[in-house]
């Protein structure tokens, strides 16, 4: 097989030669930075830890790296069909799964990326402007937790992972099927972040079928202070619920994208 | 002849209940720039989506050089350059950005290949500025450009001329028929321009409503000396002049001043020489050969085009 490699090169090329990739990278810092420097001259006394500042700062960054991942994934694909470009990417030597799959790790590599960056710059400048300490996780987070807080943070940002890469697929799958960005951002963006604000209510539903919904499955971190969203759901159940999302999610973009006839 | 590089074999297209393409069959030799002619909605497009492999077939088969367009779809389409529809490409990245992305996809398209092309296509100048920069004329030379990189042996082209000017047209129809003259492949050519067909085809398919209508090979020169021919006389009393020529025995149409007789080189020749005797002034002798927008509009029906 001739170097699957390229293809992946060339999604992201095509994501990271376009000017708006580094003003969502831009904005994201700022946001960050914004945060320590009010938040230090705010702090009179200077009782904030670093720390705690990094897992606020680190809450706010996964949802703006949401939205970015969820526009990045939907416009990759979506893009292709609106400007007509999927004709010629198509008519290449490659079959039409590995097409879309490279186009689904330039996305993950991403926003992996995304959080890699926001995670040293988080910790660094908090490290500049709060001084440098050391604090356990039961002091910063909750006497129910112990260990290090870097254990913590890294499994924290492990688990937000997770439910960005099946955010970012769900949002991956509607532009896939849609074939249209605006409805792709739009509807996933919807999803995120009005339905999961109304997961609390969602998940005091007394019925059964609640069990599965996707919303309060989503963030994982629940488990982290032990303290679930519904009564008796323990992290192996919500990953098997996420897990089969996400194979839905997966099926059906490569299934709608092998079988459809391109007339864009 | 040597095995077609283009085999489409009772092709039919269908959509719900509509028939786009019905029972196409058409062989394409390597070396001939083929037309691919009908009136907007014939199919033509489909017809080539289909041979990329875009849209499925609901029957039949296409075979690029010899692989099967379903099932060795790889295979296949590593033989096939093409620009479906407009040329368009990655608008935010450069022209070379462009070329580059395309060579990735392909084995095989060295860097020395990609410079060649942007030589070729005369873009030289250009090939680093942002493709939203460039004219429309200029994209369809980039989309040529991404069609021959990796040297294929089917060029197809839908509606190349689209957004040239003059010179740009003339420039792309004498670089296609050298192309399958001296390289030797094949060039599929779809468009409503007659004229330009024309010009530019070895043979020209006709397309109507999804079916192929005729295949006609174009003439290009060559006088045919012993064939009737409609020719044209203008003169200056054409009611007497169409009396000489009852008296030779051919019936003549008037057209305004003119006179149009269906005849021989030899004849046209002791027709003029009667009417120059009789003291009919002869202004003009032309050949009509018919176009082949005559001979469309004859099998289309007369159905509008364009």
């Amino acid at each position: 097989m001739f170097n699957f490699f390229k293809l992946v090169q060339n999604e992201n090329m095509k994501i990271y030669r376009r000017p708006r990739t580094y003003v969502m990278l831009g904005l994201l810092l700022a946001l960050i930075a914004a945060i320590s420097i009010i938040g230090y001259f705010v702090d009179q006394n200077h009782t904030t830890s670093a720390w705690s500042m990094i897992m606020t700062e680190v809450m706010i960054s996964y949802m703006l790296i949401t939205v970015f991942a969820i526009i990045i994934a939907s416009s990759g694909v979506a893009d292709e069909f609106t400007s007509g470009t999927i004709k010629l990417l198509l008519i290449r030597p490659w079959s039409r799964s590995k097409v879309l799959l490279s186009k689904y790790i330039a996305v993950l590599l991403y926003a992996l990326g995304m959080v890699v960056v926001m995670l040293i710059f988080t910790v660094i400048i908090n490290m500049i402007v709060f001084g440098f300490a050391d604090e356990t996780a039961a002091e910063v987070i909750s006497p129910l937790v112990s260990g290090s807080i870097v254990a913590y943070l890294l499994k924290y940002s492990l688990l937000k992972y997770v439910s960005l890469v099946v955010t970012t697929t769900l949002a991956f799958m509607l532009a896939t099927v849609s074939r249209s960005g605006a409805l792709a951002i739009g509807l996933s963006l919807f999803l995120i972040l009005g339905v999961n604000s109304f997961t609390v209510l969602l998940a005091s539903i007394k019925y059964k079928w609640a069990d599965y919904i996707l919303f309060i499955h989503l963030d994982l971190t629940q488990y982290l202070n032990d303290t679930p969203m519904r009564d008796g759901m323990t992290m192996g159940f919500s990953v098997l619920v996420l897990a089969i999302y996400y194979a839905v999610f997966v099926a059906l973009a490569w299934y709608v994208f092998k079988k459809r006839d391109v007339a864009a | 002849m040597e095995q077609p590089i283009v085999q489409l074999q009772q092709v039919t297209k269908r959509i719900g209940k509509k028939t786009i393409i019905n029972n196409l069959t058409l062989d394409l030799p390597l070396g001939e720039v083929f037309g691919f002619l009908g009136p907007n909605g014939s199919g033509k497009t489909t017809t080539i989506r289909m041979m990329v492999g875009l849209m499925a077939m609901t029957s039949g088969e296409i075979k690029i050089g010899g692989f099967s367009i379903r099932s060795e779809y790889q295979k296949a389409i590593r033989n096939v350059g093409a620009i479906v529809e407009n040329p368009e490409m990655y608008k935010y990245l450069t022209g070379y950005q462009n070329l580059v992305h395309f060579a990735r996809m392909i084995e095989g398209v060295t860097p020395e290949r990609i410079q060649e092309v942007i030589t070729l296509v005369g873009l030289e100048a250009r090939i680093h500025d942002k493709v939203k920069t460039y004219s429309l004329g200029m994209r369809q030379r980039l989309g040529v450009a991404q069609a021959i990189l990796h040297r294929p042996k089917l060029l197809i082209l839908d509606e190349p001329t689209n957004g040239l000017d003059p010179a740009g047209i003339r420039e792309l129809r004498d670089y296609l028929r050298q192309l399958s003259k001296e390289e030797g492949i094949a060039v599929f050519v779809s468009s409503h321009l007659l004229s330009e067909m024309e010009l530019m085809c070895d043979r020209v398919a006709i397309i109507q409503n999804g079916k192929l209508i005729d295949v006609r090979t174009i003439n290009q020169g060559g006088m045919d000396v012993e064939s009737n021919v409609h020719t044209l006389f203008e003169v200056d009393k054409p009611a007497e002049a169409a009396e000489v020529a009852a008296e030779l025995g051919k019936a003549a149409i008037r057209e305004g001043s003119s006179l149009v007789i269906e005849a021989n080189r030899e004849f046209v020749a002791d027709f003029n020489a009667r009417l120059v005797a009789s003291g009919i002034k002869v202004y003009g002798i032309r050949v009509q050969t018919k176009s082949l927008e005559d001979q469309f509009l004859e099998v289309t029906g007369g159905e509008r085009i364009v």
